[in-house]
């Protein structure tokens, strides 16, 4: 059992005082370790959050620099932080909030070679990728390696979020099957996207992450929660897991990792403006 | 004829305001067996009308509760 | 005919309607950018014409949002 200082206790009283969270809840947040994939939009609320909540150990990787339109929604960055690193200037702030925390940095892209090596020994995983290949790339590690994630996605005035159990809950994959056509995708920065969704769906991500850590309540399995905030209207959209879901279906035909069509890895050396 | 009971562990949490009594109460809970006592000092005031009723709600028994003459209460729980 | 549609009650006047058709109905800007429950299942893009409605069947257009770092 963990000796809370003083200081401890004052700091995260709130959550010791919670009955479904409490002193055991505080010291799994302690021990526990989080990956956050992207620095950007949803990464960076979550980000902060898990760290004024105590999460022992979080990890961030993006591979991207800071810039002047990142902030109006990449709330972890400040204007100092143009041309900084996204995940330094992430981590910096994330140690200001709280220094009782580890927080491990990796400047990469994430690809089928290096994801296993990289998510391996963290207890959940938070997506927060702007690309379809690697979230579909992030769905399929956790799955084979059975860390439990959360999907986020945020569009214009819309935002939808879904929590994955591997092996017992709907996937990523279960509902969405393949990455559409990349000419098919409008990325934020060709479509807009009103900077306090990802606020808004970060930290429902954030929120799904200390509940799968201390045990509370009922996940967000097998639904995909989504919303429009031009009228504000939240719909669950249940799901389930598909026996012909190529991955965690009955006979799966994806057994390894691949890297998908336009992979983040190829855009490193053919850079896409942001 | 009355039996005194003794507490297994004590905390003194004079001048220790809310919600950081409760705070301190639930942590000498959680390194307390069940059936075990913790022996409470509390300020009058919010706390004595906080602490009690909040531990409670956890499930925890109240054994007693008295006020000593200093003002503070003294207060006996049982741990659920 | 009546169908659910992203949780709404629809009632279409076509007797008969594919996936394809509803899509257009719906004015789905980028069909590519949909993926289609019919009652739960998933329905393979190519099955989208193949595939008619019948009166009480749930659909769910699930939009691919990315988002996020970038
Ligand atoms: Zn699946």
């Amino acid at each position: 059992m963990i000796d809370f200082t003083e200081e401890q206790l004052e700091r995260y009283s709130r959550h010791i005082l919670l009955d479904d969270v409490g002193v055991d809840g505080q010291e799994k947040l302690l021990q526990a370790k989080v990956l956050i994939v992207g620095a950007g939009g949803l990464g960076c609320p979550a980000a902060l959050y898990l760290a004024a909540a105590g999460v022992g150990t979080i990890g961030i990787i993006d591979s991207d620099i800071v810039e002047i339109s990142n902030l109006q929604r990449q709330i972890a960055h400040f204007t100092k932080d143009i041309n900084v690193s996204k995940v330094d200037s992430a981590a910096e702030k994330m140690q200001a909030i709280n220094p009782d925390i580890t927080v491990k940095t990796y400047k990469d892209y994430l690809c089928a070679e290096n994801i296993t090596k990289i998510i391996e020994g963290y207890d959940f995983v938070l997506d927060g990728t702007d690309n379809f290949p690697t979230k579909f790339l992030v769905n399929d590690a956790c799955v084979f390696l059975g860390i439990p994630f959360s999907h986020g996605g945020i569009l214009r005035f819309n935002g939808q979020t879904m929590t994955v159990i591997p092996g017992q809950t709907a996937c990523y994959r279960c509902s969405f099957r393949t990455p559409p056509p990349p000419d098919a995708v409008p990325s934020c920065a060709q479509a807009g996207v009103l900077g306090a969704i990802a606020g808004m769906l970060g930290t429902i991500q954030a929120a799904e992450a200390l509940k799968y850590i201390t045990g509370v309540g009922e996940l967000l399995t097998n639904g995909l929660l989504t919303f429009d905030a031009r009228t504000m209207a939240f719909r669950k959209i249940n799901l389930k897991r598909q026996v012909k879901c190529p991955l965690c279906g009955d006979n799966p035909s994806i057994t390894r990792l691949v890297d998908a069509e336009q992979s983040v890895c190829e855009l490193k050396t053919d850079p896409v403006a942001a | 004829m009355t039996t005194t009971i003794t507490a297994d562990v004590f905390q003194d949490l004079k001048g220790v305001g809310c919600p950081m009594n409760l705070v301190k109460t639930k942590v000498a809970f959680s390194k307390m067996k069940s059936g075990q006592v913790l022996g409470l000092i509390l300020d009058n005031g919010p706390p004595i009308n906080n602490v009690p009723r909040s531990v409670i709600r956890e499930g925890h028994e109240i054994l007693s509760q008295e006020q000593l003459d200093d003002g503070t209460w003294s207060v006996l729980i049982r741990k659920a | 005919m009546q169908i659910t549609v992203n949780g709404e009650a629809n009632e279409l006047n076509e007797a008969e309607i594919n996936l394809a058709k509803l899509l257009d109905i719906r004015q789905v800007e980028s069909p590519e950018m949909v993926a289609v429950q019919l009652n739960g299942e998933f329905v393979e893009m190519k099955n989208y014409t193949s595939t008619y409605l019948k009166t009480g069947d749930d659909v769910e257009f699930l939009y691919f949002m990315g988002g996020g770092s970038r």
